[in-house]
């Protein structure tokens, strides 16, 4: 097995955007109460994007890393979508809830609190500890849609027994010719 | 790199995502408790820790003290599978390395609760919390067997690219 590091950035970038947008839309998002259905699903595509551009045959590891970092991806655009629609998703988070309250059920405490002051929800303050968190969680959920990908798209290579790493260094007579010498 | 040491890393990645699972599992409950004690400025603290990762609708969440859980009874069903498959994991696959879940295993797992989920968001039917949690139990309790080889994997790969990297360096320093 190759021990060149694939390109795990691009992939990441292209599944983690898409998975990120997907999430910050209203509605849309919501796809993310079936098991964080965007992250996971958004990681697994990035594996097979990774698969496809890389000829060497991929590991687990390969898979939890672009799932990661899919994952990180995902959090920082899905907080930047959902600027533009923080009082729309605020007002019907509120509708939710007034529902709820109207059919017998409890709000949960100090939720009341968050809505009052919604305005210091986009302090710059919340805003990064928010993308802190999501970026945190995210990645966690990533990594393991990336292993999920990996054991549906690179099956083979993820099953392979990785060889032990060289533990001794050849001296430089037994080398091949070289411009060197 | 040898079995005892492979052992070792799965080893410490399972006890790592054990005690993870425990905290996250524990937070989970802190909210409504914290909640009932009227600690209302860190109870909202650990309900937003979890907003970004469920919707918490109190409808579909399950009640503690009088409150709701920090998360609905799907996610409950993730988490808590996810602990159980960690407790598990030791009996089925020990700790040796080992390869990832096949993919029918995934089918099966994730079924129920992609029938019950998609369902629901179509609004053909509204189900129970009580099997949102069950379908949710069944899918996390497959994800440690992916997430503990997967990671020790992780960790193996640096160690052997390092390795390889040293390797070439040190080979380009005797030809030099």
């Amino acid at each position: 097995m190759s021990q060149q590091k694939p390109e795990y950035f691009r992939p990441a970038l292209t599944a983690g955007a898409v998975a990120g947008l997907l999430s910050g839309i209203p509605f849309v998002g919501a796809g993310n109460c079936v098991c964080c259905l965007w992250i996971v699903g958004g990681a697994a595509v990035a594996v097979k994007l990774l698969v496809k551009a890389t000829k060497a045959p991929l590991t687990s590891g390969d898979g939890a890393v672009v799932g990661a970092l899919t994952g990180i991806i995902a959090a920082v655009v899905d907080a930047i979508v959902k600027i533009p629609f923080q009082s729309f998703n605020l007002e019907m988070a509120q509708r939710i809830l007034d529902k709820a309250a109207e059919m017998g059920g409890q709000m949960p405490a100090g939720l009341d609190g968050i809505f009052q002051g919604a305005s210091s929800t986009l302090s710059p303050g919340w805003f990064l500890l928010g993308l802190f968190l999501s970026a945190a969680v995210y990645a966690v959920v990533g990594a393991l849609g990336g292993l999920i990908g990996i054991s549906l798209f690179a099956k083979k290579a993820a099953a392979a027994a990785p060889p032990p790493p060289p533990t001794a260094i050849p001296p430089a007579d037994t080398q091949g010719p070289t411009d060197a010498a | 790199m040898s079995d005892d040491a492979g052992r070792r890393r799965v080893r410490a990645v399972w006890l790592a995502a054990t005690l993870g699972a425990a905290v996250w599992l524990a937070l989970i409950v802190l909210a409504p408790w914290l909640a009932a004690r009227s600690s209302t400025g860190l109870a909202r603290a650990v309900y937003a820790v979890f907003s970004p990762v469920c919707h918490q609708i109190p409808g579909r969440c399950f009640f503690l003290f009088g409150h709701p859980l920090a998360v609905c009874g799907r996610c409950l069903g993730i988490y808590a599978g996810f602990a159980a498959g960690l407790v598990f994991y030791p009996l089925v696959r020990g700790f040796r390395r080992s390869g990832l879940p096949s993919a029918r295993s995934f089918v099966i797992a994730t079924l129920p609760m992609a029938v019950d989920g998609l369902a629901g968001l179509a609004g053909l039917w509204r189900s129970p919390v009580g099997l949102r949690a069950v379908t949710g139990l069944v899918w996390g309790a497959l994800l440690p067997f992916y997430f503990v080889p997967g990671v020790a994997d992780f960790f193996d790969l640096r160690e052997r690219r390092r390795a390889a990297g040293d390797l070439e360096r040190a080979a380009g320093k005797n030809v030099e």
